[in-house]
């Protein structure tokens, strides 16, 4: 990995500049990538002979890339709280289930007791609230926020083994209060385990977009992903992303320093949370409706598995390992084992392998390459440091 | 002087009302419960304890562990669980004992001998190949090492296993006694019969025996322990030995008790174990079982009585009582708070 | 010595359970004054402190800044009202450029929100700007700015020891406590040290406080010296007065030494 120089690059989209890690030829490759596979699916893949679109779609369909990108959305809002500040949130499936929640409720028939149109595409008859989907994105990433507030607060004080238990704690039990919530004193507040479907249409520029509008989401898509890249970025650069490394780093230096610990630390939980919460918009939109029993423990492990494995703090690494792992779960697994088992005749049940395959990257990525498989330089001392030397430069409590 | 004191003083003020309040409605809710159904109450109660004595063979290998290397073993409640699925493979599929008979308690017990042989060497195993070399490392690095394992044991589960939930017979004799309208299981008894003296051993071994002692050394200063001649690797391993041997004679009693082995069985008994733990005082071995039958009491009223949130909120209410600890009395009620030095 | 008091330790005590790590402490820093606090190895040196920064809160006892009362506030409130420390194993945040060390403890002095930021209003640019600007004049200040640009763990000892006063300056602070910060130096660096404590002092108009254990730095470089010993003050004075005084060649030296003399 080369070593990085704090320059001030000045790229077309200036104000992505940062210093650190080559920002420009990222933000250059990522954006090239995402047009090129725009044109792609839109217009190429149409023209394109049934044997090799027919590969495409075995390999690298549509709705993969989507629902990646959903993925990739919350895994960059877990990498504030873990990569930036160091907090490890085991919970983060709770936010991602907030905002599947708030689309349900503000963009469905759900609530038949009113009928509330703001901006929405779905008939001016229909019951229910419905709010434009734009305005959802909104509201689901603040109500996020104020639960990533209400589920920081008590861990503060704790370490890092308490607090990441606390997490996985309301990881459950939100989940859960949506999968009972069929009968909260009597009032139907999330229809339990049937979830809410359908959810209304995204408007865009005057056309309606369903689920199956695949490369319009698309898109969309890729638009709120740079735009929590863009935050991520800018806020690094700043006070407060100082202020979470130097947490991350050494928090009780940091507050002798006049950092405020709480605050940081809630304004961590609360940045990372929007961003699980848009996730969680997106993806109601992707599936049309939100469903209590998709929302698991082991959602909040894959993710922190693909910021270990794109290198904690590092939103190009985050990006790429979480764009990796979705692809292999969705898409990657089942191929795969399809063509093994043409092949050789087996009969292996390829995507039951997931848990032996997060596991185990969890397992060797903190053995062998704790830094990332794109690391930030700087985090590849910090995880390797205390190993064999005494450190002088504190301790990660 | 006033204000931050004042400060101070308020901020515990509101700590010991809040913790006042809590503990008020708790003995509310009981009597009420009490008052309204007491055969139901006893009854619940007694499926509370039962479940709790469980938990705290569980709790021990959590707190055991965590007294000695400060690290939450995440995999330790799926160590259980394979120690379940074992137990079904030895007894029901190995042996082919599948109801009450003096072949059928021999295998019992030699099956104890054996699910306490393999999850221990499991459990060191572990800790030889994946946290050993992380001890040094930042916290993060072990914690999310252990999410690893218990993954990659879930998946163990999931072959072995299936994807669903297995159901067997058990050896042990069926049947119940009835006092006053309780409804006391024979295996429950049973289950009694085998955790006190394992429990009664373990005590043993860590007061009485050199070994024991190492560990409680090590605990508390692992620096000044290895001065001393202990080999503190060996003592580590030891201790996962141990907590390993308590998690895998759970697995087996719970698999003869309930009859169920399913692969995702670890993960949720595994967090009650680990909040009876922390509710004991996290590296306290009493507090383990003080804490574990406490949750278990908990569990099994709130699942049980008349005025409970139900079985559907179990876990709720277990990680409530989790975060409500963690928030307010992270120490626990025997265990003792920690200065950081400077 | 007729300064104003800059801080103020009334009664401090600190008890641990059992354990008296401090025992009834009281003294002031005055402003632009270096005052070093000395006794033998636990004597409670560190844990007093802790207790000035807030680390600790004692047993009982006060602690009061600038006239206002800081007892067991939170360290990140005492750091912002002016109350600057290093630490006795260096606690830099080695990750992060010797400059950016710096610009996290200005963090209470940056205004700008998570908002602007994000936007990158000019205001939050041009604060930035100052920031960056005043961390590289502090690592000039302390003699490290060719190294702005390095990360904190590559800096050499001596680089790092002067990094960590930098970043304590950049507090703006009024009193500064230093946690023996000639520990691993050679007698020349102690003696450029020296120099550089009294610079720091009289451009900055600091009261400081050290804790040291070289006896010639602490000679040179004191204007008042205060002794500990297990946890209580058994000396306080001139130099050449505490040099002299029986109650602290026991503490260092145990009884014999009475006898020898």
């Amino acid at each position: 990995m080369k070593i990085s120089l704090p320059r001030m690059r000045k790229s077309k989209a200036s104000k992505k500049a940062v210093t650190g890690f080559d920002q420009a030829k990222w933000i250059r490759g990522f954006s090239i990538a995402a047009i090129v596979i725009w044109i792609f699916y839109s217009f190429v893949v149409d023209v394109l002979p049934y044997e090799v679109s027919s590969i495409f779609q075995k390999w690298m369909p549509a709705t993969t890339v989507n629902e990646a990108l959903v993925w990739v959305i919350c895994a960059l809002g877990l990498n504030i709280v873990v990569g930036y500040a160091g907090l490890l949130d085991l919970g983060f499936v709770a936010f991602w289930a907030i905002g599947g929640y708030v689309a349900g409720w503000l963009m469905s028939d759900f609530f038949q007791q009113v009928s509330i149109h703001l901006g929405s595409t779905a008939p001016a008859q229909q019951r229910g609230i419905h709010i434009s989907f734009w305005g959802v994105l909104v509201i689901g990433g603040l109500v996020a926020a104020v639960f990533g507030v209400i589920i920081g607060a008590p861990t503060l004080r704790l370490k890092s083994d308490y607090l990441a238990l606390v997490t996985l704690g309301f990881g459950e039990i939100i989940p859960q209060i949506f999968y009972n919530g069929e009968n909260i004193g009597g009032f139907n507040l999330t229809n339990g385990s049937k979830g809410i479907a359908p959810v209304d249409n995204v408007g865009l520029f005057g056309k309606t977009l369903g689920p199956f509008d695949l490369d319009w989401k698309y898109l969309i898509f890729v638009s709120l992903t740079a735009l929590m890249v863009f935050i991520s970025l800018r806020i690094r650069s700043g006070r407060l992303g100082r202020a979470w490394l130097a947490i991350r780093e050494d928090e009780l230096a940091a507050s002798m320093m006049g950092v405020p610990l709480m605050r940081s630390k809630l304004a961590a939980y609360a940045i990372g949370a929007v961003s699980g919460g848009v996730g969680g918009v997106a993806f109601a939109t992707h599936v049309n409706g939100v469903f209590a029993d998709r929302f698991s423990f082991s959602i909040s492990i894959i993710l922190l598995a693909m910021v270990v494995l794109g290198g904690m703090g590092n939103v190009w690494g985050v990006i790429v390992g979480a764009l990796t792992i979705a692809w292999v779960n969705a898409t990657g697994l089942p191929a795969i084992g399809d063509t093994f088992n043409s092949a050789f005749g087996t009969k292996i049940n390829f995507p039951s392998y997931n848990f032996l395959l997060f596991g185990g990257i969890l397992i060797f990525m903190m053995l062998y390459k704790r830094e990332g498989m794109l690391p930030e330089s700087r985090l590849k001392e910090l995880l390797h440091e205390t190993d064999d030397e005494t450190s002088n430069t504190g301790r990660h409590s | 002087m006033a204000k931050s004191s004042a400060r101070l003083s308020a901020r515990l003020l509101i700590e010991r009302t809040s913790a006042s309040l809590i503990i008020g409605l708790v003995f509310f809710w009981l009597a009420i419960n009490l008052l309204k159904s007491p055969s139901q109450f006893f009854q619940a109660s007694v499926i509370g304890i039962s479940n709790g004595v469980l938990y705290a063979l569980i709790a021990l290998g959590y707190t055991l562990v965590y007294g000695i290397i400060e690290l939450i073993n995440f995999a330790h409640g799926d160590l259980f669980m394979l120690g379940g699925v074992f137990a079904a493979t030895f007894i029901a599929v190995w042996f082919g004992q599948e109801s009450p008979s003096s072949v059928g308690y021999v295998v019992f017990f030699a099956c104890l001998i054996a699910v306490m042989g393999f999850c221990a060497t499991i459990n060191v195993a572990i800790e030889r190949f994946a946290y050993r070399r992380l001890r040094r490392a930042p916290k993060l690095a072990p914690l999310i090492t252990a999410v690893g394992v218990s993954f990659i044991l879930q998946f163990v589960g999931m072959r072995w296993n299936g994807s669903g939930p297995k159901t067997w017979n058990s050896v042990l004799p069926s049947g119940e006694f009835v006092i006053s309208g309780v409804h006391i299981q024979y295996t429950t008894i049973f289950s009694f019969a085998v955790t006190i003296p394992l429990l009664a051993l373990m005590t043993f071994i860590v007061t009485k025996t050199r070994r024991g002692k190492a560990m409680r050394a090590t605990a508390q200063d692992a620096d000044a322990a290895r001065l001393m001649g202990i080999n503190v690797n060996k003592t580590i391993a030891f201790t996962f030995a141990l907590g390993g041997a308590l998690a895998g004679a759970a697995g087996l009693l719970f698999q003869q008790t309930r009859g169920v082995t399913n692969y995702n069985l670890g993960y949720q008994l595994g967090l009650i174990a680990f909040t009876s733990a922390v509710l004991g005082g996290i590296g306290n071995l009493s507090g383990a079982v003080l804490g574990a039958i406490l949750i278990g009491l908990v569990q099994g009223l709130n699942d049980g009585l008349p005025i409970g949130l139900g079985q559907q909120w179990s876990q709720t209410v277990v990680f409530s009582i989790l975060i409500l600890l963690m928030t307010f009395r992270p120490t626990g009620l025997l265990g003792k708070p920690m200065i950081e030095k400077v | 010595m007729s300064n104003k008091s800059a801080l103020n330790a009334n009664n401090i005590s600190v008890k641990f359970g059992g354990l008296v790590a401090v025992d009834d402490v009281s003294f002031d820093i005055p402003e632009n004054s270096v005052i070093s606090l000395i006794g033998p190895n636990g004597a409670g040196k560190t844990t007093f402190f802790n207790v000035l920064t807030g680390l600790y809160k004692p047993t009982s006892g006060t602690v009061t800044f600038d006239g206002k009362d800081i007892t067991a506030k939170p360290p990140h409130k005492i750091a912002q009202a002016g109350v600057a420390r290093t630490f006795q194993n260096i606690r830099l945040f080695g990750l992060m450029t010797a400059e950016e060390n710096v610009m996290v403890a200005m963090h209470s002095h940056l205004k700008s929100g998570v908002l602007s930021t994000i936007l990158g209003t000019r205001k939050q640019r041009a604060e930035e700007a100052e920031s960056k600007k005043i961390a590289r004049e502090l690592l000039e200040f302390v003699g490290i700015g060719g190294t702005a640009d390095k990360f904190a763990r590559n800096l050499s000892y001596g680089d790092q020891r002067r990094l960590e006063v930098a970043r304590a300056l950049a507090l703006q602070p009024k009193v500064l406590l230093l946690d023996e910060p000639t520990a691993g130096m050679n007698p020349q660096e102690s003696k450029v040290f020296v120099d550089f404590v009294y610079r720091v002092r009289d451009e900055k108009n600091l009261g400081i406080l050290l804790i040291e254990h070289d006896m010639s730095v602490v000679m040179k470089v004191s204007e008042r010296i205060t002794v500990l010993d297990r946890g209580q003050k058994i000396a306080e004075g001139t130099p050449a007065e505490i040099k002299s005084d029986k109650r602290v060649i026991e503490a260092y030296l145990g009884k014999s030494a009475e006898s020898g003399k």
